[in-house]
């Protein structure tokens, strides 16, 4: 009872885990500096967080939705 | 300090109330996501942006934020402890991970929704918009697997919960058979 048992390790389910993470962080390193990136639901306005250049004046169409709404 | 049964219980309903909810407003915000990603109608557009930045802050944030706190809460308040275990280490790190990610991208919903609520933005601006679906839908997977993680309980301890169990071996763990316990109950 004296001693204490060593440590068993980290269990295999961590270790998958871990490269599962690491292979799927990597993937997103990839295709964000190739661009691919979720920021760019922003970017076709511009760069992301930029304002959105509005053009409202020449959609009569759209304007006329929002007046009637 | 480990938790009176009945105060755990009620942590426990609380936790898994407010983390379940969680997973269902994300559900529900997904739907708005996934309509503002493929509309082409700038009315459906509008509407889509403006609920899902009501969902985001007052619903989505809320539970989150009180997930993570009964969680550790309950960590701290039963024997599973918060650092000793990896599935309870891991659905910290995910929960916090989330959390995160989820007060980051408010910003941009917010962004959504003050476009959207302009009357001057034309239907091809809120087209230009897109959405936050790669965030939502990633997400729900995360806190799919947290929900795996604290159902299963994968076995596995830290070096630190491995350390902290003999060190009170002693005064609270036996290998001998727990004499009070009954089979079944």
């Amino acid at each position: 009872m004296g001693n204490r048992p060593s440590y068993p390790g980290t269990p295999r389910w961590v270790k998958v885990s871990g490269i599962i993470v690491i292979v799927l962080v990597v993937l997103v390193v990839i295709m964000l500096l190739s661009g691919h990136g979720p920021g760019r639901h922003t970017s076709s306005a511009g760069d992301a967080g930029s304002q959105v250049v509005l053009s409202g004046v020449t959609d009569e169409h759209s304007l006329a939705e929002v007046r009637r709404g | 300090m480990i938790m009176a049964p009945r105060l755990r219980n009620v942590a426990l309903v609380a936790h898994i109330a407010l983390s379940v909810g969680w997973i269902g407003a994300v559900a529900g915000y997904i739907a708005l996501d996934v309509a503002a990603a493929t509309s082409r109608n700038a009315e459906t557009l509008r509407a889509c942006y403006l609920a899902m930045e009501l969902i985001a802050w007052y619903v989505l944030v809320p539970l989150a934020l009180a997930a993570l706190l009964t969680g550790l809460v309950m960590s701290l308040g039963t024997k599973w402890g918060l650092f000793r275990h990896y599935w309870v280490l891991i659905s910290l790190l995910l929960t916090i991970i989330a959390s995160v990610v989820l007060l980051v991208e408010t910003q941009t919903i917010s962004h959504f929704a003050t476009v959207a609520a302009d009357p001057a933005t034309s239907g091809d601006d809120l087209r230009s918009l897109g959405s936050t679906l790669v965030h939502s839908v990633g997400g729900a997977v995360v806190l799919l697997v947290i929900l795996v993680l604290n159902v299963y309980k994968p076995r596995g301890m830290t070096r630190y919960g491995w350390r902290k169990q003999y060190e009170q071996r002693p005064k609270q763990y036996t290998l001998e058979p727990d004499p009070t316990y009954k089979e079944g109950s």
